[in-house]
C-alpha cells in the first residue's frame, strides 16, 4: 500500500508529508513549533485549546475548469482563510500554504496563553511540573510579562483531590485540555475519567470505585501539560531539575518497557541517592511513552532496609554474617566437592550477564541448570520467536494476532495495550481462553475452551481436533494473514500443559510458514523480565523437580525461592546436602539455607535483559549499591576463579561479550550495539517544548532483536516425545486454576505502600453453579486443601466463569502454580 | 388564503388534536410523498421553494438535506427543539398547538433523505411538551401514519423524543447529537460535518421546529407557492417572537422582509408609556445591539439586510426591544453572564473568556469599574473573536462589542467618579 | 625624629579605632549580608514553601531542600508543600544572597549574624532548626493543627510577597 503523498509550505520550508497527516507534526518535520495543549500526537486531535491556531492558505481552484489559478509570475494562487484555524485537527492539502510567523498568529498565541494564564493559579514555586511544565515553557515562549486579570478575581478550586490513592488532582491548575480523558477513553480504554459540570466550572472527575481504577494511571500525570495531575508516589518528592535520569529497563514483567529512574540525595537516606521516581523512555517499538502502574510504582524495594548486605553462613544451626572471602571460599568448595552433583536453579529476574556467567560456572562443574518457571514452551519461542525488525506497532490490517491463555491486560499491560492497538488498526484478533478477559472486546474472535484444553484448542485452531464451529470461522480468518504473532500464557495451566500448548502453538506456526521473518512468531507470556534470556541460553525447566533437587549435593539457587513457593521444594531442597541462595532479600529459601549471598539490584548495576520478543535491552547503574552486595555475575566469577574457570567479572559489557561468542542467538551483539540510538517519531521527548514532562528521549539505545536460531528456511526441531496432559478433572475435589495478576503478593511488590489497596488477595472466584455444588457462598471464608497445603481464600461468586472449575490467583501465599484438585471446606466463623 | 403558515392554529380549530389536523387534510401530504413521490422530488422541491434554517443561522434546507451522501447507512433526522436563545418562544407555540404540522414535515424530511429513525430532541424545561409529543406520536403510530411499511410501501419510520438536561450549547447542532448519544453536551470538531458523521457517526440532517413545520405546505402547494411569502433570497414567512420594552410581547407570523418598524409599531403596539426605543436585539441574547435609528427601524427582516446594514444577523428573528430607559451597559452584563454561564467549557477563548467578561462587566454594574475596564471588557471580546470552537463563543461577544461600539455613554455613567 | 614624636603625640590624643571584639560589636550596615534566617509568619507558620529555587539559584551549591506534603493536622507553611530538609553549608556559601532574590515568599533572609565558626566540616552545615527565626509573639511552633482550608495556598492572602 502506497501512501499518498502531499507537498505543502509551512512558512519558509516546503515539506512533503503522507496525506492526512496534521498540520501541526508536518511542520514537526521541518522543524516548526506549533505550540499545543489539548494535541498529543498519540491522542484524536480535539482542537479545545485553541493553542495551535496559524493561517493557513489554499491554493484557488477555478469552478469551471477545476485548474489552480495561477499568480502573474506563474506560481499558484493562495487564498488565505479568513479565520485562524487549528494546525492540529486541520489536515495537510496539496499546496497549502501555512504560516506560523504572522503578527496575527503571534497575538493569537499570546492571547490564548493569557486567557489560560487567568484561571491558572501560577503556583510554579510549588508545583511538581514546574521545571519540565508545557504551560510555563509556552508562557515563557508565548506569554505576556503582564497580567491584565485581577488576582483576587481567579477562580478558587481544590487543590487536593484523590482521584485514586496513586493520583491526586488539583483542579486549579488543571488548564481543561482533556488529555487525561482521552487518554483513558481513547489509548487503554478504562474511561474512569471524565469531564463534569460545564464552562469555567468543567472539571475533571474519576467514575471508578474505586478511584481511578486504571493500570495505565500513571501515564495521565506525564501527559498532563500542567501540574494538576501528579502522582502520590512522586508529589513534593524533588524539582525536576535536581534529578539525574538513569536508563533502565523494567524488570516487572516480559515486555522490557524503556525507562528512565530518576534520581536525587535523599536526607531521610542519610543524604543517599534515592530513586525519586520511573518514567517511560520513549521506544516506539517496544512501549511507546507508556508505562503501566507497576512498573511506575514497584521501585521502592531496592532501598528496603531489610536488604541483605552481608554474607551470612550457617554456623552452628544458625545464619551468621561472614566475610565475602569466606564466604566465596566455602562456596567454592563445596561446589567442587559436589562435581556433577550441582544443581543451579535460576530465576527469570537474573539479566543475561548473570545467567551466562552461573551456567559456565554449573556446566564447568558437569552440573545441570535450570530455570525456576511454572511455564514451559521456551525451547519453541527461542527457535520461533520474533526477530529484528518486528514491531508490535506495525501489525494491522491483513495481519493476525492469536492471544491464548494470558489475561494480557494483568500479565503485560502494555502488550495488551499494542495488541489492543493493532486491532482497532485493523489486525485480525483471535483470543482463546478458558474465561473471559479484557481482550475480549477488541478480538474478531473470543473463543472459550475446557478448563486445561489449550493445546486442543490450538489444535482446533489448525483443524486437527473437534472444535465448535466458531473454531472454523477463526480458522477461516487466520488462513490469509500476512502476518502471524501467536502469544502463550500460563491462565489455568501448569508447566505440563504450557508446554503442551508451546508445542501446539508451534505446530501452528510452522504449518501455515508464519516464523523466520519480522512480525511473525511465537512470544511467551513468561512470569518474568528475563525468562527468555535464560531459555536461549539453555536454561530450562526441571520436569522433576523435586526430584532434582533433593538428589542435588549443591543446590545454587539464584533470584529463585523454592522454598517459598512450594511446601513440596521446600522439603525437597532440604534434602539436597548444601544449599547456596544468592538473593536481595532473606527468603523462605535463603533462611534454610547453608549459605547465603547478597546480590545487587538492577537499578543498582549494569546489565541486559532479553523481553518476550526476543529482544536484548541494556539497563544501567542508577543508584550505587549498598556496600557489602555484588552483581550475581560478579559473583558468579569470582567462585569461578576459585575453582580455576576464567570467567569475566569485572564489568558486564564483557560478560556480554562472551555470551556474544558463546551463544549463536547474540551472536555480532555487543553493548556498543544494544545501545544504539534511533530517532523516534512522533516527537515528545524532553527537548520538546511542549511535550516537557511527558517522556525521556531514548539516548541510550532501542535494544536490539537477538539472532534467529533457525538458518534460512530450516524447520525447528521436532520434539518427539509424547504431551502429556494437565490434570483436568478433580473428581470429587475442587479443581482450582491458577492465574496471573499484576499486583500480586510477590517479593518486590510489597515494598511499594501505595499499592497496598490494589494488591491480589486470595480470592477464590468461581460460577455460581459450582460455588453451590461446593457449598460455597458469597464472601464465605473458606479453607483449601492443596498441594500439601491448607491456605485460607475468600469465594467471590463471578457468572462470567465457567462452570466447573474455579480460579485462583498465583502469588497470593497458596502455593498454586499448576491446576490442582483442592478439598474445600467452609470455615466456621469466630 | 389564510394568513398563517405556521401559526394556522389561530385561525382553525382543533389543530392540536389528529382528527382536527386531519380534517384540513393533515398527513395526506406525507401519504402523497410516500406513495406517490420519490424522495428525490421531495428534495427537489424543497430545494426550489427556496426554505432557510429557521434555527439562527438561515442555510437552505433543501441544500442541506441533499448533502448527505447515499453511500452511509442509516441516515437520521433530528429535529432541533431545544429553544433556548433568550428571547425566543416560537417553536413551543408550534409544538404546543400545531404539532402535527411539525411532525408531517419532520416525516417528509426524514422520508426525503430515506431516513427510519428520527428524534425530536427537547430542552429540559419542555418535559411536558415531551410527553404531549409521545402521545402524538403513539397515535400516529395507532393511526398507521408511522412504523413499519408505511401505507403499503416498504418505507418505515419511527419517531422518537429526548429530553435534554437543561445546556444552551445543546442547541448547537454537534453539542445536540452528542448529548443525544448520551454524553456531555460540548459541540464536535467540525470537518467532518453531521451531514456525514453526524448521529452515531452516520449521515445526520438537524432542522429547526419551524423549519421542518414550513415542509408540509410546500410539498403541498408547491415551491412557486412558497416563494410568493417572503424577499426573493428569504422566501416564507417567519414567527418573529417580540419581547422587551413593547405593548404587545408575542409571537408574530409575518413575511420574512418586514421592516422592523411594522413589528414593533404596527404589530407589537409600538413602546409603552410612551418612551422612545433605543436599541433592538434581533436574535436574542447572541445579537449585535442595533441602535434603533430611523434607518435601523425601515431595515426588512431578512436573512440579508440587517446583517449588511448593522453586521447583525437575524438569527432565530427573537426581536427585543428596549426603551430609553434601559442602561446598556446593564444589558450587556446580563448577556455576558448568561454566555458565562451557559458556555460549555470546551475550547478556551470561550470558556476563560466569558469568564472574564463576566468579571469586567459585574464590576463595571456594581460601580467598581474604571473607563480603562471598559477598554479592557472590549479588548477581551475581541480576543474571543475567532478563537473559537463553536458559534456560541463568537456570539457571546457580539452584544459587548457592538453595545461598547454605539453605547459607550451608557458605561461611563457607570464608572465611578 | 622630632615629626616622629609628633606623630606619636597626635595619635595619643586620638580616639582609638579599634574595638573590642567581641565585648563591643559593630552595628551592621542595613545592605549587611551575614548568616540566613528563614522568616516566619506573624501566627507563626514558616514562609519557607521548600520550592527550592533557593538552592536551584545557588552558585555555590550549599543549599539543600526537600519538601514535603502539608496537611492542616500537621501545617508548617501556607499550601500544601514545606521543607522538610532546609539546610546550608555555612562553609560553601558565598553570601551571595541569590538565595534572598529567588525566594518567591520572602522566606529567606541573610541578616546581621556573621559570627560563624565551626569545628568540623558537619557543623558548617546548618539544619533549618537553627536556620528558622523564633516564633512571634502572637504566634504557635510549627507544625500547627489548622482549621480546615485556612491557610491552603502557598502565596497567601496574608501577605503577599512584594516584588
Amino acid at each position: 500500500m502506497t501512501m499518498k503523498m502531499v507537498t505543502l509550505r509551512i512558512d519558509e520550508h516546503t515539506v512533503e508529508v503522507p496525506a492526512g497527516t496534521r498540520v501541526v507534526d508536518a511542520a514537526k518535520k521541518v522543524g516548526v513549533d506549533i505550540p499545543v495543549f489539548c494535541y498529543h500526537p498519540k491522542l484524536e486531535s480535539v482542537g479545545m485549546c485553541r493553542m495551535c491556531l496559524v493561517e493557513i492558505g489554499r491554493p484557488v481552484v477555478d469552478r469551471a475548469s477545476g485548474k489552480v489559478v495561477l499568480e502573474a509570475d506563474g506560481s499558484p494562487k493562495i487564498q488565505m482563510a479568513p479565520k485562524l484555524e487549528t494546525a492540529c485537527t486541520t489536515p495537510v492539502s496539496d499546496g497549502m500554504l501555512v504560516v506560523t510567523t504572522s503578527e496575527k498568529v503571534a497575538a493569537a498565541r499570546r492571547e490564548v496563553v493569557e486567557f489560560i494564564l487567568t484561571s491558572h493559579p501560577l503556583d510554579c514555586p510549588i508545583c511538581d511540573k514546574g521545571g519540565e511544565c508545557p504551560l510555563q515553557n509556552l508562557t515563557m515562549a508565548y506569554g505576556s510579562g503582564t497580567s491584565r486579570f485581577i488576582f483576587d478575581e481567579k477562580m478558587r478550586s481544590a487543590k487536593h483531590v484523590p482521584l485514586g490513592e496513586l493520583i491526586y488532582l488539583d483542579r486549579e491548575r488543571c488548564i481543561q485540555c482533556g488529555r487525561c480523558v482521552r487518554f483513558q477513553h481513547e489509548v487503554v480504554d478504562d474511561p474512569v475519567l471524565d469531564f463534569y459540570q460545564r464552562g469555567r466550572a468543567l472539571e475533571i472527575i474519576t467514575r471508578s470505585e474505586p478511584g481511578f481504577d486504571s493500570v495505565f494511571s500513571g501515564n495521565t500525570t506525564d501527559i498532563c501539560p500542567v501540574g494538576a495531575l501528579t502522582t502520590a508516589d512522586f508529589r513534593f518528592g524533588a524539582r525536576p531539575w535536581e534529578m539525574k535520569p538513569a536508563a533502565s529497563i523494567c524488570a516487572q514483567c516480559p515486555v522490557g518497557c524503556n525507562i528512565v529512574y530518576d534520581v536525587r540525595r535523599e536526607a531521610k537516606s542519610s543524604g543517599k541517592p534515592v530513586i525519586k521516581r520511573v518514567m517511560p523512555r520513549q521506544n516506539e517499538s517496544v512501549n511507546e511513552v507508556w508505562i503501566c502502574d507497576k512498573g511506575r510504582f514497584v521501585h521502592h524495594y531496592n532501598e528496603s532496609a531489610e536488604r541483605l548486605t552481608q554474607p551470612l553462613m550457617r554456623v552452628d544451626g544458625e545464619l551468621t554474617p561472614v566475610s565475602w572471602q569466606q564466604a566465596l571460599e566455602t562456596a567454592a568448595a563445596k561446589l567442587k566437592e559436589a562435581g556433577k552433583g550441582l544443581v543451579t536453579l535460576a530465576g527469570g529476574r537474573l539479566s543475561n550477564e548473570d545467567l551466562f556467567n552461573l551456567r559456565e560456572l554449573t556446566r564447568a562443574q558437569g552440573g545441570t541448570t535450570l530455570l525456576h518457571t511454572h511455564m514451559g514452551g521456551g525451547e519453541w519461542t527461542r527457535q520461533l520467536g520474533l526477530n529484528q525488525g518486528s514491531n508490535l506497532g506495525s501489525l494491522g490490517n491483513g495481519d493476525a494476532i492469536v492471544v491464548i491463555a494470558s489475561d494480557l491486560h494483568q500479565e503485560a499491560p502494555l502488550w495488551w495495550l499494542r495488541v489492543k492497538q493493532a486491532a482497532q488498526r485493523g489486525a485480525t484478533l483471535i483470543v482463546l481462553n478458558a474465561r473471559p478477559t479484557r481482550l475480549d472486546a477488541y478480538a474478531a474472535h473470543a473463543l472459550r475452551y475446557q478448563p486445561g484444553e489449550a493445546a486442543q484448542a490450538v489444535a482446533g485452531l489448525m483443524g486437527n481436533h473437534k472444535t465448535p464451529a466458531a473454531f472454523q470461522t477463526a480458522r477461516e480468518a487466520l488462513a490469509g494473514a500476512a502476518n502471524l504473532v501467536v502469544f502463550f500464557g500460563s491462565d489455568g495451566l501448569g508447566l505440563t500443559g504450557t508446554r503442551a500448548l508451546a508445542q501446539t502453538c508451534a505446530d501452528l506456526l510452522m504449518q501455515s510458514g508464519h516464523y523466520g521473518r519480522p512480525n511473525n512468531g511465537l512470544v511467551g507470556v513468561w512470569q518474568h523480565s528475563n525468562d527468555q534470556g535464560a531459555w536461549e541460553m539453555g536454561y530450562a525447566p526441571a520436569a522433576d523437580l523435586v526430584g532434582s533437587l533433593k538428589k542435588a549435593k549443591v543446590a545454587l539457587l539464584a533470584a529463585a525461592d523454592p522454598v517459598g513457593d512450594e511446601p513440596a521444594l521446600a522439603k525437597a531442597l532440604a534434602g539436597a546436602d548444601f544449599v547456596i541462595v544468592q538473593e536481595m532479600f532473606l527468603t523462605a529459601s535463603a533462611e534454610k539455607a547453608d549459605l547465603v549471598l547478597p546480590v545487587a539490584a538492577i537499578p543498582e548495576r549494569e546489565g541486559s535483559l532479553t523481553s518476550g520478543e526476543r529482544r536484548a535491552q541494556r539497563f544501567y547503574p542508577a543508584v550505587p549499591a549498598p556496600d557489602g552486595v555484588r552483581p550475581d555475575y560478579t559473583i558468579a566469577a569470582q567462585l569461578g576463579q576459585r575453582l580455576g574457570l576464567e570467567l569475566e567479572g569485572r564489568a558486564a559489557g564483557l560478560v556480554f561479550l562472551r555470551l556474544a561468542q558463546s551463544e549463536p542467538a547474540f551472536a555480532g551483539l555487543s553493548y556498543q550495539a544494544l545501545s544504539t540510538a534511533e530517532e523516534q517519531w512522533p516527537i515528545v521527548g524532553r527537548r520538546d517544548l511542549y511535550f516537557g514532562g511527558t517522556t525521556y528521549d531514548n539516548n541510550q539505545g532501542m535494544g536490539t532483536h537477538l539472532q534467529p536460531v533457525l538458518k534460512a528456511g530450516e524447520r525447528p526441531a521436532a520434539v518427539a516425545a509424547a504431551l502429556d496432559t494437565e490434570l483436568m478433572d478433580a473428581g470429587d475435589n475442587l479443581l482450582v486454576l491458577p492465574h496471573t495478576r499484576l499486583f500480586d503478593q510477590g517479593s518486590l511488590v510489597r515494598f511499594s505502600r501505595l499499592l497496598v489497596e490494589r494488591v491480589a488477595t486470595a480470592e477464590l472466584r468461581l460460577n455460581p453453579a459450582t460455588a453451590k455444588h461446593f457449598g460455597l457462598a458469597e464472601g464465605v471464608a473458606a479453607s483449601l486443601n492443596l498441594n500439601g497445603a491448607d491456605a485460607s481464600v475468600i469465594v467471590r461468586m463471578d457468572d462470567a466463569l465457567p462452570p466447573g472449575a474455579a480460579w485462583l490467583p498465583r502469588r497470593v501465599g497458596v502455593p498454586l502454580w499448576a491446576p490442582a484438585a483442592a478439598q474445600v471446606k467452609v470455615m466456621e466463623r469466630d | 388564503m389564510s394568513q398563517y403558515l405556521l401559526l394556522r392554529h389561530r385561525e382553525l380549530p382543533d389543530l392540536d388534536k389528529l382528527s382536527g389536523y386531519r380534517a384540513q387534510g393533515g398527513f395526506e401530504t406525507f401519504k402523497k410523498a410516500v406513495n406517490d413521490m420519490s424522495p428525490a422530488e421531495v428534495l427537489t422541491t424543497v430545494k426550489e421553494s427556496g426554505l432557510r434554517g429557521r434555527g439562527g443561522a438561515g442555510f437552505p434546507t433543501g441544500l442541506k438535506w441533499g448533502f448527505i451522501p447515499n453511500n452511509l447507512w442509516p441516515h437520521y433526522v433530528v429535529a432541533n427543539a431545544d429553544e433556548s436563545e433568550p428571547g425566543t418562544f416560537k417553536d413551543r407555540e408550534i409544538l404546543e398547538n400545531n404539532s402535527f404540522q411539525f411532525l408531517e414535515g419532520l416525516m417528509l424530511a426524514s422520508f426525503a433523505i430515506q431516513a427510519n429513525v428520527a428524534y425530536i430532541y427537547l430542552r429540559g424545561e419542555y418535559w411536558q411538551l415531551a410527553k404531549q409529543l409521545d402521545r402524538q406520536i403513539a397515535e400516529l403510530e395507532e393511526a398507521g401514519l408511522l412504523g413499519k411499511d408505511l401505507f403499503g410501501s416498504d418505507y418505515s419510520l419511527n419517531l422518537y423524543t429526548h429530553l435534554g438536561a437543561g445546556a444552551y450549547i445543546c442547541g448547537e447542532e454537534t453539542a445536540l447529537l452528542e448529548s443525544i448519544e448520551g454524553k456531555l453536551g460540548q459541540p464536535r470538531l467540525r470537518p467532518p460535518f453531521p451531514a456525514v458523521a453526524g448521529l452515531y457517526g452516520k449521515p445526520t440532517v438537524i432542522n429547526n421546529v419551524e423549519t421542518l413545520a414550513n415542509v408540509p405546505l410546500i410539498i403541498a402547494n408547491g415551491a412557486a407557492w412558497y416563494r410568493s411569502f417572503g424577499t426573493e433570497k428569504s422566501p416564507g414567512t417567519k414567527v418573529f417572537s417580540l419581547s422587551g420594552n413593547v405593548v404587545n410581547p408575542g409571537n408574530y407570523e409575518l413575511p420574512l422582509g418586514t421592516t422592523f418598524r411594522e413589528l414593533i409599531y404596527t404589530h407589537g403596539g409600538g413602546i409603552p408609556h410612551g418612551r422612545k426605543i433605543k436599541a433592538i436585539m434581533a436574535a436574542g441574547a447572541s445579537s449585535t445591539i442595533i441602535p434603533a435609528s430611523e434607518e435601523a427601524l425601515d431595515t426588512p427582516m431578512d436573512y440579508e439586510e440587517p446583517q449588511a446594514r448593522f453586521n447583525a444577523p437575524l438569527g432565530s428573528a427573537s426581536v427585543i426591544v428596549m426603551d430609553e430607559t434601559v442602561n446598556m451597559a446593564w444589558l450587556v452584563s446580563k448577556t455576558v453572564n448568561f454566555f458565562k454561564h451557559e458556555s460549555c467549557g470546551k475550547c478556551t477563548p470561550c470558556r476563560e473568556g466569558t469568564f472574564w467578561m463576566n468579571r469586567i462587566s459585574h464590576r463595571l454594574v456594581s460601580g467598581n469599574g474604571s473607563s480603562a475596564d471598559i477598554d479592557l471588557l472590549d479588548h477581551v471580546a475581541h480576543q474571543i473573536q475567532g478563537k473559537c470552537l463553536c458559534a456560541l463563543g463568537e456570539f457571546s461577544t457580539m452584544a459587548v462589542i457592538s453595545g461598547v461600539e454605539h453605547f459607550r455613554p451608557d458605561f461611563e455613567t457607570l464608572v465611578g467618579n | 625624629m622630632l615629626q616622629g614624636f609628633m606623630t606619636t603625640l597626635k595619635s595619643i590624643l586620638e580616639k582609638p579605632v579599634t574595638i573590642q571584639y567581641p565585648e563591643q560589636k559593630r552595628p551592621v550596615r542595613s545592605r549587611f549580608k551575614g548568616r540566613h534566617v528563614l522568616k516566619r509568619y506573624d501566627n507563626g507558620l514558616e514562609k519557607c514553601i521548600g520550592c527550592a529555587l533557593c538552592a536551584a539559584a545557588c552558585p555555590a551549591d550549599a543549599i539543600f531542600v526537600e519538601a514535603s506534603e502539608n496537611s492542616d493536622e500537621n501545617r508548617y507553611s501556607p499550601g500544601e508543600r514545606y521543607a522538610s530538609t532546609y539546610e546550608i553549608n555555612m562553609m560553601r556559601c558565598i553570601f551571595c544572597g541569590f538565595c534572598e532574590d529567588a525566594c518567591p515568599t520572602e522566606a529567606i533572609v541573610l541578616g546581621d549574624n556573621y559570627e560563624l565558626s565551626f569545628t568540623s566540616r558537619t557543623d558548617a552545615i546548618y539544619p533549618k532548626d537553627m536556620l528558622l527565626e523564633p516564633v512571634p509573639e502572637d504566634g504557635s511552633p510549627t507544625p500547627q493543627k489548622v482549621p480546615a482550608g485556612a491557610f491552603d495556598r502557598a502565596i497567601p492572602l496574608m501577605q503577599d510577597a512584594t516584588d
